[in-house]
C-alpha cells in the first residue's frame, strides 16, 4: 500500500509506529508539569526579569529610561491606534468623530482592524455575557503597552442594563480600564476629550524602555 | 381562492376554534396542540402560506401561548376579488408543566431560529427540531429569563 493510502486511513496510521494495541503497554505522555517544560511565556518572563534585574543592579535602567522616555512617550502619545470595534450606539458616535466635522485623525488616531496592530481598546457599548470572553481575547491579543477606554454608561457600569441577566455590570469587572467617558451616547467631543485625557495620562505615567506598568 | 372560502375551510378543520377576521386580510384562530403538524402542513401545501413571519411565545401565567404569524405573499388568495397578500394568526395554548409542541422548521426553514429563540428565552420545547440550542444567551445559562417566574440572583443588594 502506498504511503498516501496509509496517511489517509487513521486505522492504518496507528499501526505504523507501534505494533501493540494493548493500552497497558503503550507509554503515556509525560505529565505537562511546570518543572518539565519551559513554556514560551515562562521563557519571556524569565528574560524580562533577568534584563530588568541586571539593568536595575547596574544602574542602567535609570539612564536608559531617562534617555528613551521622551522619545517613546512622544510616539505613544501622538499615535494611539484604537481597535475598530463597535458594540452599540456609541460606535456610531465613534464613526462620527472620524468624520470631517470632528476630524479626530488630527490627534493621530488611526483605526486598525486587527488587535495585533492596536494599543487602545474602546469598549463602546454593553458587554454581554456572551461577548465577554471574546472581548477579553481581543484585549489579550493587543501588544503592550495597551490602554482601555470605557466609552458610555453601558461600558462604565452597565448603564440602563445594570441589573440585566445577560449584561456585565461594567467593563472594569474583567479588564483594567484607564479612561472613563460618561455620556449616553458619548458625543464626539467627549470622545476627543477622552483621548486627550489618555494622552495626559501617558505623558505623566508611562516610563521609558523598561516598561513596568504597576 | 377567495378569502371567505378560506375562512369556511379553516372553520371546518379539526382542532380549530374561534376563527375570526381581525382585519380585512388577517384571520385569527385558536388551534389544538395535538393537530398542529397536520394543520400547518395543510396550510402550507393547500393554502399557499409559504412564509413564516413570526413565532412568538407569551407567558400568560399560568399557561404559555404560542403565536404563529404565517403569510401568503404570492397573490394566490384574493379578498373581494382583489389579489392581496394575506396572513393567518395561529394561537396555540400550552400547559405550564410540559410546554412542548411539534416543530415546524421542516416546513418553513426560517422558523428554525424563531423556535430556538422561543426555547432560549421562554423554555418551550419543539419536538423534532434539528438543532435546539440557545441562540442569544451563552451555553450553560441556567433558566429561561423571559418567564414571569424567573428570578436572577445577581444584583440583590439594595440601592
Amino acid at each position: 500500500m502506498s504511503a498516501k493510502g496509509i496517511r489517509g486511513n487513521p486505522e492504518l496510521r496507528r499501526g505504523v509506529g507501534s505494533k501493540t494495541t494493548d493500552s497497558e503497554k503503550i507509554m503515556e505522555d509525560p505529565p505537562a508539569g511546570d518543572w518539565l517544560a519551559l513554556r514560551s511565556d515562562q521563557l519571556l518572563k524569565w528574560i524580562d526579569d533577568a534584563v530588568y534585574n541586571a539593568s536595575e543592579a547596574t544602574g542602567m535602567r535609570e539612564v536608559v529610561d531617562r534617555v528613551t522616555r521622551p522619545i517613546f512617550n512622544f510616539a505613544q502619545r501622538f499615535s494611539p491606534h484604537p481597535l475598530h470595534f463597535g458594540i452599540m450606539c456609541c460606535a456610531i458616535e465613534m464613526g462620527q468623530a472620524s468624520a470631517p466635522d470632528h476630524d479626530i485623525d488630527r490627534l493621530g488616531l488611526v483605526y486598525r482592524s486587527s488587535p495585533r496592530q492596536c494599543d487602545v481598546l474602546i469598549v463602546n457599548g454593553p458587554v454581554c455575557e456572551k461577548l465577554r470572553p471574546k472581548l477579553k481575547t481581543l484585549y489579550e491579543q493587543m501588544p503592550e503597552p495597551k490602554w482601555v477606554i470605557a466609552m458610555g454608561e453601558c461600558a462604565i457600569s452597565g448603564g440602563p442594563y445594570w441589573d440585566s441577566y445577560s449584561v456585565v455590570a461594567g467593563a472594569d469587572t474583567f479588564m483594567p480600564v484607564d479612561v472613563y467617558i460618561p455620556g449616553c451616547p458619548v458625543r464626539p467631543e467627549a470622545l476627543m476629550h477622552g483621548f486627550l485625557t489618555l494622552q495626559k495620562k501617558i505623558r505623566e505615567k508611562e516610563p521609558g524602555m523598561f516598561l513596568r506598568r504597576e | 381562492m377567495d378569502f371567505s372560502d378560506l375562512h369556511k375551510q379553516l372553520k371546518s378543520m379539526e382542532g380549530v376554534s374561534k376563527v375570526s377576521h381581525i382585519r380585512k386580510n388577517v384571520i385569527k384562530l385558536d388551534l389544538e396542540k395535538s393537530v398542529s403538524k397536520v394543520f400547518f402542513t395543510k396550510l402550507k401545501d393547500d393554502f399557499y402560506f409559504e412564509h413564516c413571519s413570526l413565532i412568538t411565545a407569551i407567558d400568560n401565567q399560568p399557561d404559555f401561548e404560542l403565536v404563529y404569524h404565517l403569510s401568503c405573499l404570492s397573490g394566490e388568495l384574493s379578498v373581494d376579488g382583489t389579489k392581496m397578500s394575506a396572513m393567518v394568526e395561529v394561537h396555540i395554548h400550552l400547559q405550564r408543566d410540559s410546554p412542548s409542541v411539534d416543530s415546524v422548521s421542516d416546513l418553513w426553514f426560517g422558523a428554525n431560529w424563531h423556535e430556538r429563540e422561543a426555547f432560549d428565552l421562554m423554555g418551550i420545547y419543539f419536538i423534532g427540531h434539528p438543532d435546539l440550542r440557545r441562540v442569544l444567551l451563552p451555553e450553560g445559562f441556567a433558566g429561561h429569563p423571559l418567564r414571569k417566574d424567573y428570578v436572577y440572583e445577581i444584583h440583590e443588594e439594595e440601592w
